[in-house]
């Protein structure tokens, strides 16, 4: 579960985020929705503990992440805006490291590697560098490796930002079984189709600020569309034609 | 007490992974092996010439115009060990000058007259004195000619019955304090500075990688997201590009000093003993180098916005061993004291210390050693200030 108050960034005399309130459940998928540059990466790098916030407080579980920004840390999993692999370590080496700074060791650490290596179909690239790896591919080691730790918590940041469909669909199933599994999930998206889909809740962000929150059909009857995109311009890009 | 395993552990990820990544990096392992092999291939072939010309001192070939002027200083020279007296070039300068001929002795038509009246003959030595390579074979040539000056001055003296030792009022002797060792050392310099320059060649391409290199890639981000100190993950990164540097600087004292063996050294009228506590010696002083070469190239690196301007700064940076080097070579450097508080001035006065042959002090060693790794925690702390920089992590 995490918590947003009133939560502020400024570049300079830009307000990339002013004042972005909300909270995210366990067992439910958050969207973030908003144009580029609306403040979504922003944001969550605040909640991942790599940004501070100018102001506002976080909290993820019972951690108040302002304070003690590496125990929130523990409890998230991430996949930031940039995969950013490793190209001359393999996928298993990389989930590995990753579980090594989160303190796991030994037979556990290889237990659980395989296991997401097998659970996000990784097998035939495991002990490959990953160099020639596929966005897709790149995309499912990343996501392997920010859940090496059983995070409760889990931040995606557009994660299925340029893939092909197999791999859209692939990433969308991993996020409706980490929401079986109980978790929290938040992920940020441009793509409309995507949130409708996958989220309980949805966030639409525009200009730093929170301009509706809701469920899908809350935000499409509040904008009074039936179709969410047009909801999506009515809400984040009032007084723009359709 | 938990908390510092912890630490310690991390460090030790952050370690093997950073070394692990790089040995498959094709362009640190060849940045690792050019840094050292270079410095034995450079001292091999200086000492080499070294010893060449020393030999090429020994055999003189004195070519002479006008030999007919001077018949018995010809055959005088002719019968000196190591000398061959040759027919002179017709254009003694130009030969010279387009460096036919080391060196060249003109006997003037007017020098039977003067030599026999017991005037000053004149007798024109030339040479070129801007070309080095030339120094001991005109030096050779100059201590001939005032040898056989004074043996006839001593003639004439005696055949005017004056006692030679009168036309003598010094006798300069010469005391020499330098052992034949320390000597050698002198010669032997170059190899401090390539040890110096290990420290910092070995090092270079990990520390870039692992910084610049993280954050050109994408991968710093991801990295920060996880429950690291920052401390933690500076000194990993650290530690690794210091243990490159320790590898490349031990490899090349140990073939530096390996190869001073198949050197005639004993032609260069030098002995040099080199064993096992010298070579303790060295790496007492060169190790802890290691630390700081890192610990400085890392931190630069963080600060590039890029792995090519951070290659542009490890250039700069190393100019700074080769600077102290220089300076050793043109200012031959007696120890003081306040030295082994400089980095890299202590080391390279250290190391040529060991390799003179006389021990300094443990003091020394270990003022210098601890001034490293001083200068090391400076930086890595700085590098940590950056990581929690946001403007350096995202790069704006």
């Amino acid at each position: 579960m995490i918590t947003a108050v009133d939560l502020r960034k400024y570049f300079g005399p830009v307000a990339a985020v002013d004042g972005v309130s909300f909270t995210a459940g366990n067992g439910h998928v958050t969207g973030l929705l908003g144009p580029n540059g609306a403040g979504k990466t922003t944001t969550l790098r605040m909640l991942y503990g790599v940004m501070r916030p100018d102001g506002g407080t976080i909290q993820v579980d019972d951690v108040d992440a302002t304070r003690h920004p590496q125990a929130a840390q523990a409890r998230l999993g991430v996949l930031p805006d940039v995969i950013g692999l490793y190209p001359r370590l393999t996928a298993r080496e990389q989930i590995r490291y990753y579980g090594e700074l989160h303190g796991i060791e030994g037979g556990r650490l290889e237990e659980r590697t395989t296991e997401l290596l097998r659970g996000l179909d990784l097998m035939h690239i495991a002990d490959r560098r990953s160099a020639g790896y596929s966005h897709g591919e790149r995309t499912k080691v990343a996501m392997a490796r920010a859940l090496v730790h059983d995070p409760q918590n889990v931040l995606l940041d557009e994660p299925t930002n340029g893939l092909d469909v197999m791999s859209t669909r692939a990433v969308r199933a991993i996020i409706r079984r980490l929401k079986a599994e109980g978790r929290c999930v938040l992920f940020s998206s441009h793509v409309m189709q995507e949130v409708s889909a996958l989220c309980d809740s949805i966030l639409v962000i525009a200009g730093g600020k929170v301009v509706a929150y809701g469920s899908p059909d809350e935000l499409r009857a509040r904008a009074g569309h039936d179709n969410l995109e047009d909801a999506f311009v009515a809400l984040a890009a009032p007084g723009e034609p359709r | 007490m938990r908390r510092t395993t912890r630490w310690a552990r991390l460090v030790r990820v952050v370690l093997v992974k950073e070394l692990v990544d790089s040995f498959r990096d094709k362009r640190a392992l060849g940045s690792i092996l050019l840094s050292i092999l270079i410095g034995p291939l450079i001292t091999g072939f200086m000492m080499n010439r070294i010893a060449d010309r020393q030999r090429a001192a020994d055999d003189v070939r004195i070519p002479i115009v006008g030999s007919e002027n001077a018949p018995a200083l010809v055959q005088w020279l002719s019968q000196q060990s190591g000398v061959v007296v040759a027919t002179g070039p017709s254009d003694p300068e130009q030969a010279v000058r387009d460096q036919v001929e080391y060196v060249v002795l003109v006997v003037p038509p007017d020098f039977s007259d003067k030599f026999r009246s017991s005037r000053p003959a004149a007798i024109r030595v030339v040479a070129d004195s801007a070309r080095s390579d030339s120094r001991p074979q005109v030096d050779r040539v100059h201590r001939l000619l005032q040898q056989y000056s004074a043996e006839i001055g001593a003639l004439r003296l005696i055949g005017r019955g004056v006692s030679p030792a009168a036309a003598r009022p010094l006798q300069v002797q010469e005391v020499e304090v330098s052992t034949t060792q320390q000597r050698a050392a002198r010669l032997l310099s170059v190899i401090p500075l390539m040890v110096l320059l290990a420290a910092f060649t070995g090092a270079m391409q990990l520390a870039t990688d692992a910084t610049a290199g993280e954050r050109e890639r994408g991968s710093l981000e991801a990295l920060l997201v996880n429950p690291v100190p920052r401390g933690a993950l500076a000194f990993g990164k650290v530690m690794a590009a210091a243990l490159a540097a320790m590898l490349a600087v031990a490899v090349t004292a140990v073939l530096c000093t390996g190869l001073l063996r198949f050197i005639p050294l004993q032609e260069l009228g030098m002995r040099f003993r080199f064993g096992a506590p010298h070579m303790a010696g060295l790496m007492a002083a060169a190790l802890p180098m290691c630390l700081l070469t890192a610990a400085a190239q890392s931190c630069i690196a963080t600060m590039a916005k890029s792995f090519k301007e951070a290659q542009t700064y490890m250039g700069i940076l190393i100019l700074a061993p080769m600077l102290v080097g220089v300076l050793g070579t043109l200012y031959p450097i007696d120890n003081q004291p306040w030295m082994y508080g400089v980095p890299l001035l202590g080391q390279y006065v250290l190391l040529t210390s060991v390799l003179g042959g006389y021990a300094p002090s443990p003091v020394a060693f270990v003022a210098a050693g601890i001034v490293c790794v001083a200068g090391a925690a400076v930086f890595i702390r700085a590098t940590v200030a950056l990581l929690n920089s946001e403007r350096i992590v995202f790069g704006r």
